[in-house]
């Protein structure tokens, strides 16, 4: 093996490492703000109905790269200070939560009529309905379609390099200049490959996965 | 409430000239990425159905890789990573390429799935008047998986469309390349975001509607 392999290798597993902690604070943010979005979406308040759909209409409609550029400059525009990391985390997590909040609507709304009032016979109240009626079952639809969404902030995840957040394509990129200018060679198409490979490896199983739970349920 | 952020509405107006080059390029791109990627995923998704020998493991293997790894990092392996085996394009061609190749592997499944739904009994009747392969094909399965497939093709086609803000990668001069640009330069953020945000909402809905409006023109006739 060249020996340019070991040191580009060590930095990348770092890129790595910053990668799945992103996507995972990423994807807890997303479905915590999103199930509570997603539920606000059922309530009988119309205005708070209408500011979610607005939200969920806004983060879902724009290429993420432009949600994640927006933040990056807008949050210091105001006096906020975030590292690039921090930016496109808030930007992935305000698509994900969206992406979420609109499955979790639609999950509950497939839930049949009959169990809500099932519950209401039964003297529960709303809160106490939803949480030991409605979502448990909403959970098993939810399921699949999570999945995905982590996919894709997995995926999402490696446009924080545009911002100059230090991730796995990040630290790819960085290790071809510094090749470059070390050896005068690039060796981008391994590297890239790598990447790619890396990926692929992390989320063909989540994918499989998903789809194995898609087609339980449809059983 | 002052955020110390005072908008200038101004400055678009100066630097519409960018802007609209910025939009026409978007459009060209999307427009690429989306007849190009349904024409191929239509040929991928065919072969694929009908099981032919080492071509459709083939497309399922690639239609699965392209899928589970994320575009950004395909533009920049065609970009930066061919040209070390002197395959080196263009950021136009690069551009294209990476909208194609991402939207024929979505619409490979589209296609597929909306083939495999067509009713068994179609073929049969068209077996039954004595259609060759090929005619069932093109007369009977096809026109009714054209109009099957049209809901998730437009979604596909709709994410075509904000994939192509992804070329900022490579520098290539499309709208949101353009506007990132001009908020480096002046931070005009808001006036900028707020802009470019609703030229893609806009782009957004008048491409499904204009999908949907295909979508009644050919409605079930049969």
């Amino acid at each position: 093996m060249p020996t340019w392999v070991g040191p580009v290798a060590v930095y990348m597993a770092q890129g790595f490492e910053a990668t799945i902690v992103l996507a995972l604070a990423c994807s807890v943010a997303s479905v915590v703000i999103g199930t509570i979005l997603g539920v606000a979406m059922i309530t009988e308040l119309s205005l708070l109905r209408r500011a979610v759909r607005l939200y969920i209409e806004l983060w879902r409609g724009l290429p993420l790269i432009v949600i994640l550029f927006f933040v990056f400059f807008a949050l210091p525009a105001v006096g906020l200070r975030l590292n690039a990391l921090s930016a496109a985390g808030t930007g992935l997590s305000l698509w994900g939560s969206a992406v979420v909040a609109d499955n979790v609507r639609g999950a509950i709304q497939s839930i049949p009529r009959s169990q809500f009032e099932g519950a209401r016979a039964l003297g529960l109240g709303w809160i106490t309905t939803m949480r030991l009626v409605i979502l448990p079952q909403a959970v098993r639809r939810l399921l699949p379609p999570t999945l995905n969404l982590l996919t894709s902030l997995i995926h999402g995840t490696s446009l924080a390099a545009q911002l100059g957040a230090l991730e796995l394509l990040e630290s790819a990129r960085r290790s071809i200049q510094r090749l470059v200018l070390d050896l005068g060679q690039p060796h981008s198409l391994p590297i890239f490959a790598t990447v790619m490979i890396v990926f692929f490896a992390v989320c063909y199983p989540l994918i499989l996965l998903s789809r194995r739970l898609e087609r339980r349920l449809h059983v | 409430m002052d955020f110390g952020y005072r908008l200038d509405p101004g400055y678009i107006v100066e630097h519409l000239g960018e802007l609209s080059l910025g939009l026409v390029w978007t459009v060209v791109l999307t427009s690429i990425g989306i007849v190009g990627g349904t024409l191929f995923g239509l040929i991928g998704g065919a072969l694929r159905s009908h099981r032919v020998r080492t071509v459709s493991p083939l497309i399922a293997a690639g239609v699965e890789f392209i899928r589970t790894t994320p575009l950004f990092v395909q533009i920049f392996f065609l970009y930066f990573g061919l040209p070390d085996i002197g395959l080196k394009a263009s950021g136009f061609v690069v551009a294209s390429l990476a909208l194609v190749i991402w939207g024929a592997a979505y619409n490979v499944e589209n296609f597929r799935a909306a083939i495999e739904a067509v009713p068994k009994e179609y073929h049969e009747a068209a077996r039954a008047l004595g259609l060759r392969p090929i005619s069932i094909f093109v007369l009977v399965t096809l026109p009714v998986t054209i109009r099957l497939a049209i809901p998730s093709v437009t979604n596909t086609s709709v994410e075509t469309l904000k994939n192509s803000a992804l070329m900022l990668a490579i520098s290539f001069p499309e709208l949101t390349d353009t506007a990132v640009n001009l908020v480096a330069v002046s931070f005009r953020v808001f006036e900028v975001f707020i802009t470019v945000g609703v030229v893609y909402l806009l782009l957004t809905a008048g491409l499904t509607r204009a999908m949907r409006e295909i979508e009644h023109r050919i409605a079930w006739t049969l």
